[in-house]
């Protein structure tokens, strides 16, 4: 099975953007709202004077976008890619709020959530993205990380890999920079809406009282056919009832 | 033999089972993440085979849900002054001393039984109930209310998405729905034993196919209503 994985020499962009509009234009992202970006930070040592980091979404190998979905409209593919299947999708935007990275976003049209997803939703998973196809330095680069004649493979293997994590998660992300990259402290804190928090409570609540209250009916059915203990129910001790206080029934 | 239900409650009544036991099965499909499935793992993957994928299943459950608030809403329009009024008027007449005797009660006599309790020194005899006991009561107000609550948080699941900046209300709507669901999950079990499997029950499950029940058994279970009955 691929991994398929994406990988950033940040110091050969030069802050063209045409992977912003390649994105834009291959997967139909609306105004206002981008898939990727390019990352500006003054820096005396480059020779612009501006370090740049192109960036996406970081296909995290522990994303916490998929655990914050109650549908798993968001999942982790097979292929190593976080992906989202739209029709399950209800637009909650739990994983919005979860990823550290901002790489999400409503669309409104559909209603759904939207982020990268590697261009999968126009050709076929593995192919090169639109982003990394226009790029004229070649500073993004994709490919399967578990084939080792893969240019990826031997851009990991040869350089220093550098990864920009969230501070109170490392959700292990996935897109890997080369040797250096500036900034790396800037993703916000990862975190669950309460929610959806409080939905895992709602699950554990319903499976314990949900499943007493049906083994408990079980239990009292089969006591009852054993043991019955409201004789005067029955019809056939209909007449010992006028002796008694019983106005028991159905629930 | 006195008539206890009208056509149209015991059409209702069905339509209700038939929709509830649908939703609350598919509804607790739909939740995949392991972490919020009541059920487990294998719920899903059984529901999602049967309806051939998840988008299958969530159109189903979603159609399905829309054909029962069609069947509330036509309920309410048709028969609310005569039916759903005096239904919310008579579940709602609490009384909650004897309500909480009749519970406790109940519940002891089926599980412990009634020589127990006396030997363990308790009255074994339950308070004398009217048209619905306090069970009946407690069910019926724990379903309208979820029922009310499924309603509203499905209706905006289904149809706010595609606004913005609904995020917050949507993920709201999620969990009441989701809570609205576990109540029914706890009280449909319990509704099914006390009203269809109880030692005696036989004549409160037929009457809800043929819309009687024998004077006795009323004379028996229903004392007030009966009181009532007879007074008019």
């Amino acid at each position: 099975m691929s991994r398929y994985v994406m990988v950033i020499d940040a110091t050969k962009c030069m802050n063209c953007k045409a992977c912003l509009v390649a994105c834009q234009q291959r997967n139909h992202v609306p105004l206002g709202h981008a898939r990727n970006w390019v990352r500006q930070t003054p820096d005396v040592s480059s020779p612009l004077g501006f370090a740049f980091q192109p960036g996406a979404c970081m296909h995290c190998d522990k994303p916490l976008c998929v655990d914050a979905c109650p549908t798993h409209a968001t999942y982790k593919a097979d292929d190593g890619s976080v992906v989202i299947d739209k029709s399950r999708c209800i637009g909650c935007g739990s994983c919005i709020i979860a990823c550290p990275y901002d790489a999400r976003y409503k669309d409104t049209a559909t209603g759904t959530a939207d982020k990268c997803d590697y261009c999968r939703e126009y050709s076929a998973p593995g192919e090169v993205p639109a982003c990394v196809r226009v790029c004229p330095t070649h500073c993004r680069t994709f490919g399967d990380a578990d084939n080792p004649e893969d240019p990826v493979s031997l851009l990991l293997k040869e350089n220093k890999q550098v990864h920009v994590v969230a501070k109170n998660c490392d959700t292990k992300p996935s897109l890997t920079y080369l040797n250096h990259t500036i900034p790396t402290d800037w993703p916000r804190d990862a975190e669950i809406p309460a929610t959806v928090k409080a939905m895992e409570h709602v699950a554990t609540g319903t499976r314990w009282l949900g499943g007493l209250a049906l083994f408990g009916v079980i239990g009292v059915f089969l006591k009852q056919l054993v043991l019955p203990s409201d004789r005067e129910h029955g019809p056939e001790n209909a007449h010992d009832d006028n002796s008694r206080n019983d106005q028991g029934g159905q629930a | 033999m006195i008539r206890r239900h009208s056509i149209w409650g015991i059409f209702l009544h069905w339509g209700n089972a038939v929709c509830w036991l649908f939703l609350l099965f598919s509804g607790f499909a739909l939740l995949v993440n392991p972490e919020m499935s009541p059920v487990g793992e294998w719920w899903t993957s059984a529901w999602s085979t049967l309806f051939g994928g998840l988008y299958p299943l969530l159109s189903a459950h979603v159609a399905v849900g829309m054909a029962w608030i069609a069947l509330c809403l036509v309920f309410v329009i048709l028969r609310g002054r005569k039916e759903a009024l005096p239904f919310m008027k008579e579940i709602t007449s609490l009384h909650p001393a004897s309500d909480m005797t009749w519970c406790m009660r109940k519940g002891l006599r089926l599980t412990i039984g009634e020589k127990v309790m006396r030997r363990m020194g308790m009255d074994p005899a339950l308070p004398p109930q009217g048209f619905y006991n306090a069970g009946q009561k407690l069910a019926a107000i724990a379903a309208v209310v979820s029922s009310f609550g499924l309603i509203v948080t499905g209706c905006i699941m289904v149809f706010a998405g595609t606004h913005a900046g609904t995020e917050e209300l949507l993920r709201w709507s999620m969990l009441i729905h989701f809570c609205c669901a576990g109540i029914m999950a706890i009280v449909l079990p319990i509704h099914i034993y006390m009203a269809a499997l109880a030692p005696g029950e036989g004549p409160a499950l037929r009457s809800m196919f043929t819309g009687f029940v024998p004077e006795d058994f009323v004379r028996r279970h229903n004392p007030l209503w009966f009181k009532k009955l007879k007074g008019n």
